[in-house]
């Protein structure tokens, strides 16, 4: 493993169906509030520090809804929601058995393609065609915008929240005891992490399989998640350091770690030189080079 | 594959390692020189000569006996705290200097001298007769020489100590850590008897009780108040016989703690309560000098009540107060409120001189280059004054001999005032400050020359390595970010105390890794893989997706099993917060455990009925051992689960046989199934290796503590897992280094000398042998490690030699790595405050690692197997 921080192509991406990176859309608005939004994040956690150290559980509870709104906002307004960046926008692409064709000119073709139909599975034809029904005004977009959002919270919430406060516990965080914290803890990393994911991608599973396996190609959504999680990893560091600082208790240093692998995640996914590169270990490389 | 000149690398740089632990080892541990023999009073005693005080001595230690123990209000040693009121007895608190361990605790207070670092590295010799105190001046070999004789009840380290000493003695064992009230008794039946007894000079208690109940409860216990009552009452009733007895006339009565504890009730390193012991001169005749101090006191954090002295200042205090001469290597210094004793202030001043002239004697030996004689007597060199160092005690000493040469007649004649007094304790303040502080005396030149050969070691071992790695971008990657996080923590103390957080956060990035690795598998990115075995893949590719969470989770539970280090020592774990309250639990994993060895043995040994039945018998007699071992050591982790009545049924059998017959067994497995091989007969599932694997499981088995037998199930489910992961050599080696590190701390190790478990390393050994008892307690110690070793062999035995060559070099630059890193740690920080609490013990930690662990074990086994293979 390495950070997210240096992902390299090695082949051209080989997962069927997947869905394509997603770029941040091109509006002005997108663009400035992209660049804002982390910054925003932190200058946020630099506020509430002391709070949070002095009362973390009810500092946590209190930020959950002001993090969630602005997490929202930032998904709404700068990312395309689920389906709109299908990998073919074409009928046929529905159909649930992939057939492997040019990767490549998939890729250019629907990161071009800014809006489209609202799928939020693949192959549910029902949602396709009443948004090609609605296509020319923007009601679509905002029926998309406003289910791709709703799904967001409800599955960061309900399923995002616990898978990673059962990841916080097999890394280490203590089983019996601190259980808010723990939970709260996964809230906010859920939120940071998890947010953008369902919203643009949707309950697309050829894209969560490759979030599962550690594959998505980098983009902004995937770097702030990936970020999230190994800041979240390296924010234990300074746990066992004899320094007797309170703000060296459980989960607050996780929590900065997340913030701050977010914020650069955010940043270094979304750059051009990684963007749309997948972390691939080929572990069999040196011994191919010996056969 | 390697080129030949890479492999003479990797082995020279094999040979290096040792040589670099050696040269540093003997730069790093400063040679203290002993002064052979026994003191005697040096002119024939006259007028002047201050006279003994006391005839006897009664000297009552209570083990862990914490200062606010007896002094703070919360404490059961009520009578003894109006005695301190009334001025009957004289409270200190004693600076107990790490190891706050037993034995180099009364070292220092009976030779009054520091022990030296090596004596904590010999403390496994220092268990048995062969390393003694008869050879060296106490005030026990002082009392012995004038013909007078000693007693001694309790804790039996006193005899290891002092072979053929005492006239009558019993010694108690700290064996059995459960028992409160029983050591204790043993002891005090005795008190009664010997004080109406008017043969002895010295009668010496070592009470354990307390100590006990510390490491079991902590000092908190509801169990403590009672024992502090019970010590009292001991106090109460010698006291009373001081008074009442006629023989007892002219008695001192000493109270003291060999160490204290740390809120966790364990001692063994440098934290305020763990250094701060009680320390109460007790008499009737200080009654007399009426000077009575307030008791008890408000709770101090600092535990630093009335006076602080030093625990050597015990030796030249009981020399003088009973007519004795100082112990030639004693770097006390006499009590100064204590001198009142002494009608006369000639008699003071004497007794200082005395004191001075003995301690000036250590310093000369220690500085051979620096002069004390009165010809060289420019006081004025002294000018600047140094505070400290040899400079400062050779002003010091030179303030006392101008004194004395003003005042020639000072010491016969009259009063020679307070000012000569003045100079004799500031001499002996400034002498024993240095000579406690070994750090004085590094041989530098030497670390450098240590250091120096490791990185040429490093350098040899790194161009193979580089290649090696390079091959594989991430996992070298990571290996490189292991070796040099692991380098950086070995500057910071805390990371030191707390190295086992290191590892498994490592190894939690590693899992990761290995997820991500294998789901790229799963989704197709190396086509070839899927074709090299099929059949094999598609029963495990439930392994495969979800292999690492199950890896993750056992090491969730390895983490668990032993809180170790200092920080978090205390928290609740599985072995200590759990199975002592799930006994069936325990015993039930325990007994699974032994099972899946024994279906191992069934399954991958020889197809024969002899052999089934021989690895059957084999394995219940260790599982039998181990029962008969618990319900010795440590019955309270039997006697609520259901094998209670095998054990109570099997009482009696000699555990030491026992051991032996197990080993035996297992010995008689590997050779058995050795010639059978080269009968022909086959084996039933051909993983080469297995077998002697499965022995050596069962042999760490029976060297580990029963809590941490599971630990060996959940090893062979991660073994699975990574077997199943179709891990290339460099990932397997980089799995098998983390685990192996990772596996020390989930067994309880850490790096403090105070973790080192003893309670395996006497099995099945009748009479005591460095060698034996040494290879146990590694064996005990690094069961983890040692189990991972041989797992890696028998993952990677599919595949050819190859992994033997990526495992021996990656190994060899890594220990070689982390060799130079510890060396470079202990000299830029040889000042630190930690060095002799922290770092050393590290570094003796490193030692083990690089020489027996890594040339011992790894290299060892990789050298047998290429070995096996030529043939």
């Amino acid at each position: 493993m390495s950070s997210p921080t240096s992902p390299t192509s090695q082949q051209p991406p080989p997962a069927p169906k997947s869905p394509p990176p997603a770029s941040i859309l091109s509006t002005p608005l997108a663009k400035t509030y992209a660049t804002i939004h982390p910054f925003l994040l932190l200058t946020l956690l630099a506020i509430r520090f002391n709070a949070l150290v002095s009362s973390p559980v009810d500092t946590l509870l209190r930020d959950l809804l002001p993090l969630a709104a602005l997490q929202l906002a930032y998904v709404v307004i700068c990312l395309p929601p689920a389906g709109t960046i299908d990998p073919g926008t074409t009928a046929e692409s529905t159909t649930t058995t992939p057939t492997p064709t040019d990767e490549k000119e998939k890729e250019k073709k629907s990161s071009s393609s800014s809006a489209g139909g609202i799928v939020l599975r693949p192959g549910k034809r029902g949602y396709r065609r009443k948004a090609h029904g609605a296509s020319s005004g923007a009601r679509g977009a905002i029926m998309a915008k406003v289910a791709a959002s709703l799904l967001s919270l409800a599955l960061t919430t309900l399923l995002a929240t616990p898978v990673l406060a059962v990841c916080l516990v097999l890394f280490g965080a203590p089983l019996t005891t601190h259980h808010l914290e723990t939970v709260l803890c996964a809230a906010h990393m859920a939120l940071l992490a998890a947010t953008g994911l369902v919203y643009v991608y949707g309950v697309d599973g050829a894209a969560w399989k490759e979030v599962w396996g550690v594959l998505r190609p980098a983009d902004a959504v995937w770097g702030a998640a990936l970020g999230t999680c190994v800041g979240a990893w390296f924010g234990a560091v300074p746990i066992p350091l004899d320094w007797d600082r309170p703000w060296q208790a459980y989960p607050i240093t996780i929590l900065i770690g997340a913030y701050i692998g977010y914020f650069v995640g955010s940043f270094v996914g979304r750059s051009s030189c990684v963007f749309g590169k997948r972390i691939v270990i080929d572990a069999n490389e040196g011994e191919n080079k010996d056969e | 594959m390697p080129t030949i000149s890479g492999s003479w690398a990797i082995l020279l740089a094999n040979f290096l390692i040792p040589i670099a632990v050696l040269v540093f080892s003997s730069g790093f541990f400063p040679y203290k020189p002993l002064l052979p023999g026994i003191a005697t009073f040096q002119e024939p005693r006259n007028g002047i000569a201050p006279p003994k005080v006391f005839d006897r001595l009664i000297f009552m230690v209570v083990d862990a006996l914490r200062s606010d123990f007896v002094y703070s209000n919360n404490s059961g040693f009520e009578f003894t705290q109006s005695l301190i009121r009334s001025g009957g007895a004289l409270p200190f608190t004693a600076h107990a200097s790490s190891p706050t361990v037993t034995m180099p605790r009364l070292k220092a207070i009976t030779t009054g001298s520091v022990p030296s670092f090596l004596d904590v590295i010999l403390n496994i010799a220092e268990s048995d007769t062969s390393s003694t105190l008869a050879h060296q001046d106490t005030w026990l070999a002082q009392i012995k020489a004038k013909g007078d004789q000693l007693i001694m009840y309790g804790d039996d380290t006193w005899l290891k100590l002092f072979p053929n000493v005492f006239t009558r003695s019993e010694g108690t064992t700290s064996f059995f850590v459960s028992d409160f009230t029983e050591v204790d008794n043993n002891v005090t039946r005795h008190v009664p008897g010997e004080l109406t007894q008017s043969d002895w000079s010295a009668f010496i208690m070592h009470y354990l009780g307390l100590d006990h109940i510390g490491h079991k409860s902590g000092p908190r216990s509801p169990h403590m108040i009672k024992k502090q009552e019970e010590m009292d009452s001991i106090v109460f009733q010698v006291y009373s016989a001081l008074e009442q007895e006629a023989h007892l006339e002219s008695t001192l009565f000493v109270l003291c703690g060999d160490h204290g504890m740390n809120d966790a009730g364990n001692h063994g390193g440098s934290s305020v309560g763990e250094t701060s012991a009680a320390l109460l001169f007790i008499s009737p005749k200080f009654q007399a000098k009426g000077v009575g101090n307030e008791s008890p006191i408000e709770a101090l954090d600092d535990l630093q009540y009335y006076t602080t002295v030093d625990q050597t200042d015990i030796t030249p205090t009981l020399a003088g107060l009973l007519g004795l001469p100082i112990p030639l290597n004693s770097l006390g210094i006499f009590i100064p409120q204590l001198l009142d004793l002494w009608e006369t202030e000639s008699q003071k001043v004497h007794f200082l001189l005395q004191n001075s002239q003995q301690l000036l004697k250590i310093v000369k030996e220690a500085f051979p280059n620096y002069d004390f004689e009165p010809s060289l007597l420019p006081a004025a060199s002294c000018t600047p004054e140094p505070s400290g160092g040899i400079e400062g005690v050779q002003c010091a000493w030179f303030h006392v001999l101008e004194y004395l040469r003003g005042n020639d007649e000072a010491l016969t004649s009259s009063e020679p005032g307070p000012e000569l007094e003045a100079h004799l304790l500031l001499f002996l303040g400034r002498a024993q400050e240095l000579m406690s502080n070994a750090a004085s005396n590094y041989n530098v030149m030497r670390l450098y020359l240590g250091i120096c050969i490791s990185i040429i070691a490093v350098w040899l071992s790194s161009p193979a390595t580089y290649s090696l790695s390079s091959k594989t971008r991430y996992a070298g990657t990571f290996l490189l970010f292991n070796i040099l996080g692991y380098s950086g923590i070995m500057f910071a103390s805390s990371y030191v105390e707390e190295e086992q957080q290191f590892w498994y956060w490592m190894v939690t990035g590693w899992v990761f890794y290995l997820h991500a690795r294998c789901s790229g598998h799963l989704y197709g990115n190396c086509p070839q893989m899927s074709n090299s075995n099929t059949g094999h893949r598609s029963g495990a590719s439930l392994y495969y997706i979800f292999g690492a969470v199950g890896l993750a989770i056992a090491n969730r539970m390895l983490r668990r099993w032993n809180q170790t280090g200092q920080k978090f020592a205390a928290e609740p774990d599985i072995s200590q917060g759990f199975f002592p309250f799930h006994q069936d639990i325990l015993w039930a994993l325990v007994c699974l455990t032994y099972v899946a060895t024994y279906l191992h043995f069934h399954f991958h040994g020889p197809i024969s009925l002899t052999w089934r039945v021989s690895s059957f018998l084999v394995t219940t007699t260790a599982f039998l051992f181990k029962i008969m071992f618990v319900s010795a050591d440590s019955p309270e982790l039997l006697d609520k689960s259901f094998l209670r009545s095998i054990a109570n049924r099997a009482g009696g059998m000699p555990l030491v046989s026992l051991a032996r017959v197990t080993f035996a067994g297992i010995l008689m497995l590997i050779v058995f199934s050795i010639y059978k091989k080269r009968q022909g007969v086959p084996l039933a599932r051909k993983v080469p290796g297995k077998v002697f694997h499965e022995a050596l499981t069962l042999l760490l088995m029976t060297e580990s503590r029963v809590t941490n037998i599971p630990l060996f199930l959940i090893f062979k489910f991660q073994a699975n897992i990574l077997a199943a992961m179709d891990t290339t050599a460099i990932e397997l080696t980089i799995s098998s280094l983390l685990f192996q590190y990772m596996t020390f701390f989930a067994f309880g190790g850490s790096n403090s000398i105070s973790s080192v478990d003893l309670s395996n390393a006497y099995n099945g050994i009748g009479s005591y042998s460095v060698v034996f008892v040494g290879i146990l307690t590694y064996m005990s110690n690094w069961a983890g490690p040692i189990w991972w070793v041989s797992a890696s062999h028998i993952l990677r035995s599919k595949s050819n030699t190859e992994g033997s060559h990526v495992h021996f070099t990656i190994q060899t630059f890594h220990m070689a790595a982390v060799t130079t890193s510890v060396m470079a740690a202990c000299t830029a920080l040889r000042t630190h405050l930690f060095i002799w609490t922290v770092f050393s013990p590290k570094y003796l930690y490193t030692v083990a690692w690089a020489v027996l662990n890594h040339l011992g074990v790894n290299t060892l086994s990789e050298v047998g197997i290429l070995l096996m293979n030529r043939k």
